[in-house]
């Protein structure tokens, strides 16, 4: 459960409180927003934050007061989404990854990812598109864009929430931005912009 | 960085992919300093395909976190969380 291994802090019921307003409640929009676009279901999303934030009280004695308590939530809130949600839910099976990462360290890939899209047709985006775009990913890439690009965590904070290396939250990243790219291009092109 | 007159910079680039994932590490904040200086203010002023790369990843960026976040947690559901806490506390 926990991001460092640490060692186990023995906190009294106040101390415990108090770390629970101070360094976990004010992370609890963020935590809806996480919650929310993994499950995509508004119901799924609240049940998913509660537990998280229950199970984090239950095991605070593994937090260590002033470190990185978003990371930590965060990192709960995944393995929960992973372990209760995921499985129930109509998600498409998890993408290869030994494929997608060799695709991505292709030559071939060059032609195919940039996909023509202008910042003036991103900027009519007024709607629900680039919304849309991000949920339609995967949730595994879909999960590095909320961390990295909503969230504003660093790579090597990723790769401790996903348990994963961070050239692989790299190469992740780079593949989720591309398809969000494709995805958004499809848009523009709905739009009337022109690719060249 | 300025404004480049874009009918003088390069454009095709001959290192695209290296440079797109140096332009994401940079947007992303985890270049050094000498890559984003290098990158920034030397390649990116004459290269156009870079240049507009750089812009996009940047509304790309800008655009997400106007669009998908900022929406705050139901009041209720942070009521409920408390009240579990305090419960919890009190048992």
């Amino acid at each position: 459960m926990e991001l460092e291994e640490t060692a186990k802090q023995h906190y009294t019921d106040t101390e415990r409180q108090q770390i629970f307003d101070n360094e976990f409640m004010p992370h609890i929009n963020s935590m809806y927003n996480f919650a929310y676009r993994l499950t995509l279901d508004q119901d799924d999303s609240k049940d998913l934050v509660q537990d998280t934030y229950l199970k984090a009280y239950r095991f605070i004695d593994s937090f260590q007061k002033g470190t990185n308590a978003k990371a930590w939530l965060f990192r709960i809130l995944k393995n929960s989404f992973i372990n209760d949600y995921r499985k129930k839910s109509k998600e498409p099976s998890k993408v290869d990854y030994q494929e997608v990462e060799s695709y991505y360290n292709s030559e071939e890939v060059d032609r195919q990812i940039t996909p023509d899209l202008r910042v003036e047709a991103l900027k009519d985006m007024i709607g629900d598109e680039i919304s849309n775009a991000l949920n339609s990913l995967d949730v595994d890439f879909r999960t590095v864009i909320i961390l990295c690009d909503l969230e504003g965590f660093k790579y090597d904070e990723m790769a401790k929430i996903l348990d994963i290396p961070i050239g692989t939250v790299r190469s992740r990243l780079h593949r989720a931005r591309n398809l969000l790219k494709e995805k958004l291009s499809e848009y523009a092109k709905q739009m009337g912009y022109k690719t060249a | 960085m300025s404004n480049p007159d874009q009918s003088r910079m390069k454009q095709d680039c001959a290192n695209k992919r290296e440079c797109m994932q140096m332009l994401q590490l940079i947007v992303d904040g985890e270049a050094t300093p000498e890559q984003k200086d290098h990158f920034l203010k030397h390649h990116l002023e004459e290269c156009l395909p870079c240049f507009n790369n750089y812009h996009l990843e940047v509304a790309i960026r800008q655009m997400l976190k106007s669009k998908c976040s900022g929406d705050c947690a139901p009041q209720e559901l942070v009521d409920s969380i408390k009240a579990k806490v305090i419960r919890n506390l009190a048992s």
